[in-house]
């Protein structure tokens, strides 16, 4: 049994019995408007991964991102809350966020590689 | 293939800047120490194919049809509908020649943009929770 859901089409047709002219791409770029906003408060959830780098520090996580496991599809990342990464056996442990980053001291091969963004 | 690093959770860490994330460890790439105490963090010094593991909250996929169904709970799709119509009471209100027409127009908009609020930032965790159950009350052992 299905649940209930709201297509564009529904939508557009609850929209229009105010308002009967309202166009459709209007309507469509104001749903993106939506999500856009209504993203920023984590109703999605989803993972991806990422294929490391030697000697490369830095990781983009910008819009344009994309995750590297084959899946093609940008990273279209708000907030990170858990990061793993891979041990000698293979499984994924979960790494700690460091805090107090002002105790960084990096070498030089890591401040070379400071704008080099992950991308397939 | 899997890295070297044995125990990644106590050899790595992670941090954010802006939208880049850092990736550091303490050990080289054949798993040994090599970090002092004055330099104590490096940039990864191995490739690992899918060696980095991200959780995260995204944005929804946006839509681009009219049969596509909006990216999240269905929960949440009828504050959309508020959302859209708040926007039309506003245009409407801006373009309305008349004071009372706009007036009414922009009191409709309010109208509409609070219970956007209330779908979405005031009651939209308790729509897309899916936590229940009874809780686990683990005692501490006083002995």
């Amino acid at each position: 049994m299905a649940v209930h859901s709201l297509t564009v089409k529904q939508i557009l047709s609850r929209v229009r019995q105010v308002f009967p002219d309202a166009p459709e791409a209007y309507v469509i770029s104001l749903i993106n408007d939506a999500l856009t906003e209504a993203g920023m408060y984590n109703v999605k959830t989803a993972h991806a991964k990422i294929t490391t780098v030697a000697d490369q520090m830095w990781y983009d996580l910008s819009d344009e991102a994309y995750s590297s496991d084959g899946s093609a599809y940008k990273l279209d990342l708000n907030k990170i809350f858990r990061v793993y990464f891979m041990d000698s056996s293979g499984d994924y442990m979960q790494i700690p966020r460091l805090l107090d980053k002002d105790l960084l001291l990096t070498d030089i091969s890591s401040e070379s590689a400071l704008v080099s963004p992950d991308t397939k | 293939m899997a890295s070297s690093i044995k125990y990644p959770d106590s050899s790595c860490v992670y941090f954010i800047e802006g939208d880049k994330l850092a990736l550091v460890t303490n050990v080289d790439s054949s798993g040994t120490q090599n970090t002092s105490l004055r330099k104590r963090w490096k940039a990864i010094q191995e490739a690992v194919t899918d060696g980095l593991l991200l959780w995260y909250h995204a944005e929804p996929n946006n839509i681009n049809s009219i049969n596509d169904v909006p990216d999240i709970d269905n929960s949440l799709h009828y504050p959309i509908v508020d959302f859209v119509k708040k926007c039309l009471y506003m245009d409407r209100a801006g373009v309305s020649p008349d004071p009372n027409a706009s007036s009414v127009a922009m009191n409709m908009a309010q109208f509409h943009e609070n219970k956007w609020n209330e779908g979405i930032k005031r009651y939209g965790m308790r729509k897309r929770d899916k936590v229940g159950g009874t809780r686990a009350i683990k005692l501490p052992n006083l002995t």
